[in-house]
């Protein structure tokens, strides 16, 4: 009996062995593929996850390259608009920049949990510092595009099952300062062999549109002017930039690198941007897209000088423009004129679009120096005018004169977003935002009064998109536009 | 003193034919003999009341008392070898009496009957509630089979299939000889016990074992040759010049074209008759099937070891199929209490088909670039090599111009795609105490696919340009499972009337994936392709891929059976997968089923009327597991490139694919059944008929999420589809004696229901490839509806002359198609699109018959589907104008012959002399989701006729020869059908359930003549 049960316990006892023994866990890690909470163990792989942010934002025939032929339209530089916005304006934007961002807090997460291996700590600071600035760009267009908008970071719980609402302007400026002055303090100057990485200039320019922003609708903060002012004016005293020679050579290829050029969207030849064709008019070469059609009333309030005939085409083989092109109106010249003819043919080119450049950084401290003194400093007149002179062609130009410090604040004011209005024409969406932020619309849209018969103050944001307002209650659509 | 007495007599069965070997034993002694070859005996019985028990397998026992007589007449009756089979369940067998279940059975015996090279095609129209989909045609090609319809969206529809206990294998590469009995798993009761892996069905295989007896050899040979089953009406050279010349002319909007073909040449075509392309890519393709079988036993060692050879050509030129295969299954009594089997199979398949229909991958040209879509259209006016020895190309400008040669794109890809199978099993049986076993198993799946292909120059996808010449791919595949399973059983009859049989296991498997894919083109040297990767200029695409997944399982079942007659079983498992998201890593399974024996219960046996007659119920949880290992985690992607450091060359971008969710678990099916089986007369007549109702919810499917989060959508589980059904399985031996007839007949019907798919109310499936006019969403799951609808314009025919004002008002002319217009709105644009047809048949059937006379025995097999319909996308350019070569275009309208369905031709002119018809049709890019294409595909088919011969077993007796059959068999012989394309059995486009229903460029099925020579040794 015994020796029977011996055996039974025996035998039974084979089975719990050869069970534990050999049993794998049910926690089984990806082979062939990472996961978001594994990647990022080293420098390359972070800046692979901002490489891929910065994709979302711009490629072929997507991204920046691509909306701003559309939802821009009613600013007073492209042709046509009429001031009645699409419930769906806003949602490629939208979503490009929340893909940005789910990625950019990724990699952040990663750094703040000290997956990095094998970096010094001021190695991993500049990553960060990167990160954030790539952050702060993008809610800054987010917050700029569309007011309040929901504020994720790396320390947001799970955004797919914890719904949001839309945090203030105030909260996502909170950020974006912080961000970038992150940055500002922790990147390098420059990069070695890496011209298009952003630099702690890049924050600082940045920092400096942001300041003025701020000051601007609809925080309306005048304190900033002077912070702005601040900002701008470290960029401009680094000495790392300067204003190219000529308008002429502003957008040349072999300059997009160039010590004018900040930051932008890059391209190469083998990751290239839209087509130089969506630019150019039907008569050029073998024939381009007819795709930005330049505002006639924007060209006529443009006084003459060469940057007009640096930056616009103005007409074609002796032709003026009303009828050598089919559309009767001007082209900007910035990214299809200045390539190889073989390069258009092709269909091919790599122009980059700047997002910030040294031109604008003068601008933004000539506006701030102007507002936060109560009126133009010399400082702030000396900065203008080298966009001023450079336009001119380096000659005296009385249509387009240099400015003063006799000059009241109100008028220097209109100076300087007049003269932004006609340095950074059609490099989007900056002047969007500029009439946004002074509450121009209904001025700028005056010479066209169908067009202005739909203008509501409604029309300074962007419609949060359908799809987003069904899926979570808690976000509120913007007033004048429709909820789903 | 004990008295003796000599007794004897004759044991006769029921149609009075003497029963040689019976044996006759004394009650109670070991006193014993067998009747002789005339079924005579003769035995010394001892003692008063003495009685004698004649006993023989295959009949019931009888037991006479001996009392005065000495002479005795027996008669036996056969015993019903219905209810004493045992049937395979899940982790054990079972007497098919006492099942509770819904459980098919298919005896291996008859799966041999059918002339069959895999087994899929052998399990069609044999079981009630099975629907088997041939869907191409080609040899080697695998079957879409499905259990009592189709549960899932996302996850798979396929059932689990084990072999000898191991779960995961694949149908194809066994060999249909090998199999003992195949047992198809139904019901909630029968398949909860596998639990995540149950839901669509589990079919399992039970391959053969040697038998006690003197060993057997068998060989098997089948020899045939198939053809064409049907070819299609397709016009010869000169009515496809005259019908080109015929469109052309209606071109003459801006003055009269010149015609494409000259009266001259249509005089020669006329005369020759053109190319007839159907038999330039098609031809007799001869099959043969050989088997070699050696089997026995002895005391303690049973063995069968069985080899096979298959070699079937395909009736497409270029392309075969060859198997060769190897079973080794062996046991042994090591000691009284332990016994060990262990089986081995490994197989090695080689084909090249190329890839047809729906599979074609992007690269490949497209359907106008493959034999079998372009044959359909190729111009018959064209010689199949032009003047110079190159294939004819395409004629500029007319007709499908773009299209390629179809000999060319048939004879010219070199394809090799091999698949290489291990199978092992080995089991270790306790008997530890009376009544308690233990079965330790051991068994993997491995599966190694290698396929290369290389189309050379002169195939359309590797046509010569400056850069070089030739595109190949070169993919290869390793994957295996390993299951270990530990089985615990403890069968027990407590008194007389409690009968417990309990089931406990523990098992965990382990499963492992790995591929590799590359494509290369732009070869300097247009000959060694896939074999010499190195040779080309260009690596199109290459990707890996490595995976695990890992299950770990318990699971316990109790069958309790009180005096034969009520009978109760419930079973519950628990499930712990790696693929389930984190939250939800354990899944468990319960059923329960009773049923109700009332051919036991006396006021039935009263009745003398039923030998079998059961009632029983079941319900319970089963789940299909469909998550991709890894799916539930956020996995991060290559390719989102961006020059972010700004130099010349862009920079790598790695971004996140999906959201994660661990909540993420597995689809769960919560099914009841009803069924009752009756046999009467002995036997003589069986039915069994199920009624069921399956509700899956928890359906894998992406839930829409705010875009904030940086995704537009979350895989999860949402939605509920719903099957509901009526199976009937008919039995019976209208005849038996000298002439037998056995005769059976399955009959399923299956209703299917969308009841919820999560946020969304519509889910679109792509139902054709580029350029066919068909947009997105052709085939459609709609909420409140099933799978397999088609989604477009309705076709009413066309305008009469009499109609000319109502065509007026669409801005059409007399001649022209008349659409649908569903809303009455005066247009014709997108919002009529309307359910124009639908893939799912209302039933299915299979009919069996097996007549015998003496030596002689015929079979026939028919089976057949009834309500289902298929969209005939290869007749869009076939009968189009601009290119078609179909004969129907020879019945176009003309205003004298206007009771047709074709449109006439109109010249370009005559609209332009009716400049007010302003036209409301709008169809963009979606003008051929017509119903014109939509044509109904149920048939009834003969599928198999066999006749053979057994050899009388007196004239081989001394050559050693124990049986000797020959036969002849036709297969796919005869169908009825409406369907106008190859075959009605057939679907192009597979990689859902939801796209199944359309044909375009399938290889078509072919019909088979075999001789058969069947030797036992």
């Amino acid at each position: 009996m015994k020796n029977n049960i011996r055996k039974i316990v025996g035998y039974l006892l084979i089975i719990p062995i050869t069970f534990v023994l050999s049993c794998k866990k049910l926690d089984v890690p990806p082979i062939s593929s990472v996961t978001s909470s594994n990647f990022g163990q080293s420098a390359t792989q972070i800046e692979a996850a901002y490489t891929a942010s910065m994709n979302f934002l711009w490629g072929r025939y997507y991204g920046y390259a691509d909306v701003i032929f559309y939802v821009f339209q009613n600013d007073d530089q492209w042709q046509g608009g009429n001031l009645v916005i699409p419930a769906n304006n806003g949602d490629l934007l939208w979503q490009m920049h929340y893909q940005a961002l789910t990625n950019i807090n990724n990699a952040l997460l990663a750094i703040k949990q000290g997956r990095v291996q094998g970096e010094t700590p001021q190695t991993i600071a500049a990553l960060t510092g990167e990160g954030k600035l790539l952050r702060a760009h993008n809610y800054f267009n987010l917050v700029r595009l569309f007011g309040d908008v929901p504020l994720i970071t790396e320390d947001t719980p799970d955004p797919a099952n914890n719904l949001m609402a839309r945090s203030s302007v105030k909260d996502v400026y909170t950020l974006i300062v912080s961000d970038l002055q992150y940055a500002a303090d922790n990147l390098p100057d420059s990069w070695s062999n890496a011209p298009g990485k952003p630099t702690s200039g890049t924050a600082k320019s940045l920092l400096a549109k942001a300041y003025l922003t701020m000051a601007t609708y609809p925080l309306n903060d005048p304190n900033y002017y002077q912070k702005a002012a601040d900002a701008a004016n470290s960029v401009i005293n680094s000495g790392t930039y300067a204003l190219t020679d000529s308008c002429v050579n502003v957008f040349k290829p072999e300059n997009k690198y160039s010590r004018e050029m900040i930051w932008s969207y890059n391209s190469t030849y083998d990751d290239r941007t839209s087509s130089a064709r969506s630019w150019a008019p039907s008569e050029w070469l073998t024939g381009g897209w007819d795709g930005a059609p330049v505002d006639t009333a924007f060209e006529h309030h443009w006084t003459a000088q060469p940057r007009k005939d640096a930056y616009l085409l103005l007409g074609l083989n002796g032709q003026p423009y009303t009828t050598a092109f089919v559309t009767a109106t001007p082209y900007v010249k910035k990214f299809f004129y200045y390539i190889t003819e073989s390069d258009f043919n092709k269909n091919q080119c790599a122009t980059n679009l700047p997002i910030i450049r040294y031109a604008d950084v003068l601008l933004i401290y000539a506006e701030a120096a102007n507002q936060a003194n109560g009126g133009p400093t010399q400082a702030a007149c000396d900065a203008i005018n080298l966009v001023i002179n450079r336009a001119n062609g380096y000659v005296p130009n009385a249509g387009h004169p240099l400015l003063t410090t006799r000059m009241s604040k109100q008028n220097f004011d209109n100076a300087v977003i007049q003269e932004r209005n006609w340095e950074l024409c059609f490099e989007q969406p900056d002047r969007w935002f500029d009439i946004c932020r002074k509450r121009i619309l209904d001025k700028v849209s005056a010479p066209y009064p169908q067009e202005l018969a739909n203008y509501s103050p409604n029309d300074y944001l962007f419609p949060i998109p359908q799809a987003d307002l069904k899926t979570d209650k808690l976000l509120t659509q913007n007033p004048g536009y429709p909820t789903p | 003193m004990a008295q003796k007495k000599l007794v004897n007599g004759v044991v006769f069965d029921e149609s009075k034919v003497a029963i040689p070997g019976v044996t006759v034993v004394q009650k109670g002694t070991s006193t014993g003999t067998i009747t002789d070859a005339k079924g005579q005996f003769s035995i010394q019985v001892t003692g008063k009341d003495a009685s004698l028990i004649f006993s023989f397998v295959g009949y019931e026992s009888k037991t006479v008392s001996v009392g005065d007589n000495a002479t005795f007449e027996i008669k036996l009756k056969e015993s019903n070898v219905e209810l004493t089979d045992v049937v395979v369940v899940g982790y054990g067998s079972q007497k098919k009496s006492s099942l509770t279940g819904s459980i098919s059975s298919i005896k291996g015996k008859d799966l041999t009957l059918l002339p069959v090279q895999q087994v899929s095609q052998a399990l069609q129209g044999r079981s009630s509630g099975v629907m088997v989909l041939n869907t191409s045609g080609a040899p080697g090609s695998d079957a879409i089979i499905r259990i009592r319809g189709m549960n899932s969206v996302n996850g798979g529809n396929a059932a689990l299939i084990v072999i000898d206990g191991l779960q995961g294998g694949t149908l194809n590469s066994l060999n249909p000889n090998d199999i003992e009995s195949i047992e198809i798993l139904k019901d909630a009761s029968a398949t909860a016990i596998y639990g995540s892996r149950g839901a669509n069905g589990v079919i399992l295989i039970t391959t053969k074992k040697g038998k006690k007896g003197k060993p057997m050899i068998n060989y098997d040979l089948i020899i045939g040759n198939q053809t064409l089953r049907h070819k299609i009406d397709l016009m010869n050279a000169g009515d496809y010049a005259r019908s080109m010349n015929k469109y052309r002319a209606t071109q003459d909007g801006a003055g009269t074209p010149p015609p494409v073909f000259t009266d001259g040449q249509i005089v020669a075509f006329d005369k020759n008759g053109g190319t007839d392309w159907q038999n330039e890519i098609f031809r007799n393709a001869p099959i043969q099937n050989h088997q070699l079988t050696v089997s026995g036993a002895t005391d303690n060692v049973d063995y069968l070891v069985s080899g096979g050879f298959v070699d079937q050509q395909g009736i497409l030129i270029n392309s075969l199929y060859k198997r060769y295969s190897l079973r080794t299954n062996l046991g042994t009594e090591i000691t009284k209490k332990i016994h060990f089997d262990l089986y081995y199979f490994g197989s090695i398949e080689n084909g090249n088909v190329q890839l047809v229909g729906a599979s074609m991958t992007p690269f490949i040209g497209g359907p106008l670039s493959q034999s079998l879509s372009s044959a359909l259209v190729f111009y018959p006016t064209l010689p199949p090599y032009d003047s110079n020895g190159k294939y004819s190309a395409a004629m500029p400008g007319v007709g499908p111009s773009s299209s390629w040669n179809p000999l060319a794109s048939a004879k010219e890809p070199q394809i090799a795609n091999s698949t290489v199978q291990n199978n092992v099993n080995a089991n270790l049986d306790f008997k530890i105490l009376k009544g308690l076993t233990l079965r330790i198993t051991g068994g993997a799946f491995i599966r190694n696919i290698k396929n290369k292909s290389y189309y050379n120059g002169n195939t359309m996808e590797g046509q010569a340009s400056a850069l070089g010449v030739g595109i190949a791919t070169y993919e290869s595949v390793l994957s295996f499972n390993l299951q270990n399973s530990n089985i615990l059983t403890y069968d027990r009859l407590f008194g007389s009337k409690h009968h417990l049989v309990a089931t406990v296991v523990g098992e965990q498997q382990y499963g492992r994936n790995e591929s590799l894919s590359l494509t290369a083109s732009r070869f300097a040297v247009d000959l060694t392709g896939a074999n010499d990767l190195g040779g080309a200029s260009q690596l199109n695409s290459k990707s890996s891929n490595a995976s695990e997944r890992v299950l770990n399982s318990y699971l316990g079942r109790v069958n309790y059976t009180y005096d034969d007659k009520y009978l109760a079983t419930f079973s519950y498992r628990g499930d712990g997968s790696s693929v389930f998201g984190a939250n939800n890593k354990w899944g468990y399974f319960p059923s329960m089923s009773v049923a109700w024996r009332l051919s036991q219960e006396s006021f039935i046996k009263e009745l003398k009327l039923f030998s079998d007659l059961k009632l029983r119920a079941s319900i319970g949880i089963t789940g299909n597991q469909g998550i991709a290992p890894y799916q539930t985690l956020a996995n991060m992607v290559s390719g989102a490139n961006y020059p972010y450091n700004g130099r010349a060359n862009t920079d790598i971008g790695f971004q996140i694919a999906n959201v994660a969710n661990p909540n993420l678990k597995w689809e769960s099916t919560k099914q009841t059944d009803i069924g009752l089986d009756f046999g009467v007369y002995n036997g003589r007549l069986t039915l069994s008929a199920d009624y069921y109702n399956k509700t899956t919810s928890d359906l894998l499917l992406s839930k829409v999420i705010p875009l904030y989060t940086g995704f537009t959508s979350m895989l999860s589980n949402v939605g509920s589809i719903e099957n509901k059904g009526f199976e009937l399985a008919l039995g019976g031996d209208p005849f038996v004696g000298k002439f037998s007839w056995n005769s059976n007949f399955v009959i399923s019907f299956n209703k299917n229901k969308v009841l919820d798919l999560g946020d969304v109310t519509e889910l679109d499936f792509v139902g054709s490839l580029g350029g066919m006019d068909i947009g997105s969403g052709f085939m459609q799951l709609r909420v409140g509806r099933s799978f397999g609808e088609m989604y477009g314009y309705g076709f009413k025919g066309i305008w009469k002359t009499s109609e000319a004002a109502q065509a007026a008002a669409y801005g059409q002319l007399p001649g022209t198609i008349r659409w649908n217009d569903a809303n009455n709105d005066g247009k014709i644009d997108a919002n009529d699109i309307i359910p124009i047809g639908n893939s799912q048949p209302k039933f299915i059937f299979g009919w069996n018959n097996r007549f015998a006379y003496g030596n002689f025995d015929l079979s026939v097999f028919i089976q057949g589907t009834q309500g289902n319909q298929v969209f005939n996308e290869s007749r869009i350019v076939a009968e189009s104008q601009y290119a078609g070569t179909s004969t129907r275009l020879l019945d176009s309208w003309t205003p004298t012959h206007e009771n047709t369905n074709v449109p006439g031709y109109i010249n370009g002119s005559t609209w332009n002399s009716h400049p007010e018809l302003v036209s409301t049709i709008s169809l963009g890019g979606d003008a051929q989701r017509s119903q014109r294409w939509v044509e109904d595909a149920s048939y009834v088919r003969v599928k198999n006729i066999t006749l053979g011969y057994t050899l009388p077993s007196n004239l081989l007796e001394k050559y050693g020869i124990s049986r000797v059959k020959v036969y002849g068999s036709a297969t796919n012989m005869f169908t009825i059908t409406k369907y106008t394309g190859y075959d009605p059995e057939v679907s192009s486009f597979n990689d859902n359930d939801a796209q199944i229903g359309i044909d375009l460029g399938t290889y078509p099925t072919a019909k088979t003549i075999t001789f058969g020579i069947n030797l036992t040794f």
